[in-house]
């Protein structure tokens, strides 16, 4: 098990390098040594979690590596009694961890495959792939770290590969821009975690998960300084899973390829917020107002965003802004304490997210690059296996019962109404416009008339079969996921699994007949209306949209617009930012140090015109000179002796 | 040969003034000419002051080499060179104040020091060696240096010759 | 103050007397003759110091033999010297030789 725990990231790093090194030369096989070697990290990452469901309830620990020792009492400064930091590049194994492998792996494997098509006449086609390996390392390092400044080295590792690929087509400058928003927008989360770290090994001098957890359930942690670290780490959460008011970063990170898009922004990085919360469930649940931050501000994103994707055009950023929305719930579920509702719907998601972002590839791949919805039509009838396999993404993602997403939907919605009234209805509200603005995009884009450009229409074709197995393969799941972990619902597979991790959660008895269906129906009837109210919308009276606009345009352009959040961003920090950068750019910068050096510069050439004179060519004054010193030198020694 | 202290205080006074004088007179003369001259009888005072202190055999070197040859030489040199006529700015150099303070600061520096502190060493005069001491001294000990400076005169030599040498034409 | 503090008094005074014809005279051929008494104060300084301290016999008086040894060529040479650059430059004024100025 060791083997293959540590084998499991270091594959991909390995991919990254060979590939970057011989890459180029391979050109269109490029792709052979990256792909294989992440074939078999998800087979590794599926046989760890096999390890880890026959180990019930084990904690799988391996420690191969020290990496920081430093600290304790040092020569230097005897007063202080330092504490020693000791971190090392250890292994941990959970059940929560065996999803996230699962979830990684065979996605990320997918994903590759998916590339080998999709990227193919692409020149930085071996860049692409070491970039991709990279991040399956970093990915793994993440959720297998058994410390948080490991799984810190991972989050960063991650966030790098992310700009990395969302710049990936670095020559057009709006991808350029798109990934350095995303990194700096992380950074912002980034230094929170940073902070919460500092906290935490203030106050238990250690980063290890096991040593941190048993400091909190110990009560050695004070009330305070607890929720402070908890909503720390939550700010880092907030970055890299795109939450108000960091989630600006995620739609403009559709400049990225698709698979990129549908890797990492989809189903693995931006879990990774998700998956550091659930892991510090010891210390959140210690926290109320912890966790009631995380609630509110997981609601909120999950209907802001929601609210947005009414408008979007481009068939990615309704994708993105439904991811937004997703770890919106995830974050709802994780704050109200459904804690295992929150992971069973990450599971879930990965996969039916990532089928539609894949899926949406297909289309713009066909579409010979188009990405305007507005442009699309009548695919359904060109491109069936693509619109088979994304009509089910779709239905997974509003919880159109029996597919995945349903069951994990509804318990979040369960756990959110024995929490509160109010969040449940933000809930179902959220849920109903999940489903027209999600059929919205499958209406425009595949039904009705064609409204592309004719030399585009002449090209639509369903893609080759390397694009579509990995679609057909991620459908499957998409559908019976929901059906095979989460069934019955609170007493499923997924619920005994985790138990182990999330202790101490208050199990509440499912009953078909009574409170729990009866949600069950709400939640079911409510997606119906709004594929009904989609339908109405965008296929039976296609004016209809425009003539809502127009009644309500403040609405309307609301969200177009993305609530001006960026807009705001520009205004409040940023140009503050960029004007302060500047001042010191010209005034510190220019003014004083190069005026400093170049003054010292410009000192000696003046020392030197001013000497100058002294050369007078003639020996007799050289001679002056010597004699001269001469007479300093005896006097110094007259001095010295007599003194 | 006297043994003993036998500083002449006297003598010694008359020798000293007219070394002096005639250091003097080579230094500030107008006239080249009388700079010569003046160098010729300050070497044969140098010469004196030597037979004072009992080194015979230096007094007559001096008197061989300073005041018989370089004397001559320089004499020469004066007889193939160009005067100069003028006033008396036209004979020192534009740091010539400068040189003048420094070069008392310099003497009252090095007397200060020699006679604040005294030098530590006999008063009793000690014997300089003779002619025959010497000359045993000089072909055992010295004998290496002996040998060198007949190279350096050589070299001397021939450098003097190949500088006067009339510059031909090259082709 | 004994007697050799007189004598080498008196190699100082004369020490200095050179130095100063050397730096301020302007014919070259006064300072070459200036630079001879500079030596000579020396070669006087060398004996006295001989004649009244016990030490290598007779280490003194050779030691300023050499150096009127030494003198002798370099007069030698020096004369030489500026005679040939009188024929280039039908100057002994030392200021006019300034060609390595600044």
């Amino acid at each position: 098990m060791k083997a293959i725990v540590a084998l499991i990231p270091i594959l991909p790093f390995v991919g990254f390098l060979v590939t970057l090194l011989v890459g180029r030369r391979m050109k269109h096989q490029a792709h052979l040594i990256p792909t294989a070697l992440v074939t078999g990290s998800a087979a590794l990452a599926v046989a760890a979690f096999v390890w880890v469901h026959e180990h019930e309830g084990e904690l799988f620990h391996y420690e191969p590596l020290a990496w920081i020792t430093a600290g304790g009492p040092s020569s230097l400064w005897p007063g202080v009694e330092s504490v020693a930091l000791k971190v090392s590049w250890g292994f941990q194994v959970d059940s929560l961890t065996g999803i996230m492998l699962l979830v990684v792996g065979l996605i990320g494997m997918l994903v590759h495959y998916y590339s080998i098509g999709y990227m193919s006449d692409d020149p930085g086609y071996y860049r692409f792939f070491a970039y991709l390996n990279l991040f399956m390392f970093a990915m793994f390092i993440l959720i297998l770290a058994d410390n948080y400044l490991l799984m810190f080295l991972g989050w960063e590792g991650v966030g790098l590969c992310s700009f990395l690929l969302i710049s990936f087509w670095f020559r057009r400058k709006s991808a350029s821009q798109a990934g350095k928003k995303a990194f700096l927008v992380n950074r912002v989360g980034d230094f929170g975690f940073t902070l919460g770290m500092f906290l935490i090994f203030v106050t238990t001098g250690t980063l290890q998960f096991t040593g941190v957890f048993e400091a909190a359930e110990a009560g050695d942690i004070g009330a305070q300084t607890l929720t402070w670290v908890c909503l720390l780490l939550f700010v880092g959460a907030v970055g890299k899973s795109a939450q108000f008011p960091l989630h600006v970063w995620l739609p403009d990170a559709m400049e990225g390829p698709t698979p990129v898009s549908a890797l990492i922004h989809a189903a693995t990085m931006v879990n990774a917020g998700v998956y550091m919360v659930a892991r510090s469930y010891p210390l959140f649940i210690q926290s109320e107002w912890a966790m009631v931050v995380v609630m509110v501000i997981g609601t909120f994103t999950a209907v802001y965003a929601a609210f947005i994707a009414l408008t979007q055009t481009d068939i990615k950023r309704v994708i993105a802004y439904s991811t937004v929305s997703s770890l919106g719930f995830m974050f709802m579920a994780l704050g109200a304490g459904a804690w295992v509702a929150a992971v069973f719907y990450l599971f879930v998601h990965g996969f039916f997210k990532g089928l539609l972002f894949l899926c949406s590839g297909s289309v713009i791949h066909a579409m010979s690059g188009e990405q305007d919805l507005r442009k699309m039509g009548g695919l359904r009838r060109k491109l069936p296996l693509t619109f088979w396999t994304m009509l089910i993404g779709a239905l997974a993602v509003v919880g159109v019962i029996p597919f995945a997403g349903f069951w994990a939907k509804d318990e979040i919605l369960a756990g959110a109404y024995s929490y509160s009234l109010t969040v449940w209805v933000v809930g179902i509200i959220t849920a109903f416009l999940t489903s027209i603005y999600m059929f919205r995009l499958m209406f425009l884009a595949f039904w009705g008339e064609s409204r592309a450009d004719e030399h585009v229409r002449a090209h639509i074709h369903e893609s080759g079969w390397v694009i579509t197995i990995p679609l057909v393969l991620l459908a499957v799941p998409a559908a019976l996921l929901g059906l095979l972990a989460g069934l019955p619902p609170e007493a499923g597979w997924i619920h005994g699994f985790l138990e182990p991790v999330f202790f101490e959660i208050e199990h509440h008895e499912f009953h078909w007949v009574g409170a729990g269906g009866l949600l069950m129906l709400v939640s079911v009837a409510v997606v119906l209306a709004g594929i009904g109210v989609a339908y109405r919308m965008y296929v039976r009276d296609v004016e209809e949209p425009k003539r809502l606009a127009h009644r309500l345009p403040i609405v309307y352009r609301a969200s177009l617009n993305k609530l001006y959040m960026d807009e705001i961003y520009e205004v409040v920090p940023i140009r503050a930012t960029v004007s302060f950068a500047r001042w010191l750019w010209m005034f510190v910068d220019v003014k004083l140090i190069d005026g400093a050096v170049n003054g010292v510069a410009a000192l000696w050439a003046w020392a030197g015109v001013r000497l100058r004179p002294l050369q007078t060519g003639r020996v007799q004054d050289y001679a002056l000179d010597v004699l001269l010193g001469l007479l300093v030198l005896l006097v110094i020694f007259a001095w010295v002796w007599v003194v | 040969m006297m043994p003993g202290g036998d500083f002449h205080p006297v003598l010694f006074v008359i020798l000293a003034a007219w070394v002096l004088v005639c250091a003097l007179g080579v230094v500030l003369s107008k006239k080249v000419m009388y700079s010569a001259v003046s160098m010729v009888f300050c070497f044969l005072g140098v010469a004196f002051a030597y037979a004072l202190l009992h080194a015979e055999l230096l007094a007559i070197m001096q008197l061989l080499v300073y005041v018989g040859a370089i004397s001559i030489v320089v004499i020469f040199a004066i007889m193939l060179t160009e005067v100069v006529e003028g006033g008396y700015r036209q004979f020192f150099t534009r740091t010539a104040l400068a040189a003048a303070a420094l070069a008392l600061l310099t003497a009252g520096a090095i007397v200060v020091a020699v006679v604040s502190d005294g030098v530590a060493g006999a008063t009793e005069k000690t014997l300089n060696p003779g002619l025959q001491e010497l000359s045993e001294i000089l072909f055992s000990r010295y004998v290496l240096p002996f040998e060198v400076i007949s190279l350096v005169l050589l070299a001397a030599m021939v450098g003097a010759i190949v500088l006067s040498r009339k510059q031909e034409e090259r082709r | 103050m004994s007697a050799l503090e007189w004598w080498l008094v008196l190699s100082a005074l004369l020490f200095c007397i050179g130095a100063f014809g050397v730096l301020a005279r302007r014919n070259i051929i006064v300072v070459i003759m200036s630079l001879e008494i500079m030596l000579s104060a020396v070669n006087i300084a060398l004996v006295a110091i001989a004649s009244f301290r016990t030490g290598v016999p007779g280490g003194g008086t050779l030691f300023a033999l050499f150096i009127i040894a030494l003198a002798a060529a370099e007069v030698t040479v020096g004369i030489a010297i500026v005679v040939g650059n009188y024929r280039h430059q039908r100057t002994v004024q030392a200021d006019r030789f300034d060609e390595l100025k600044g």
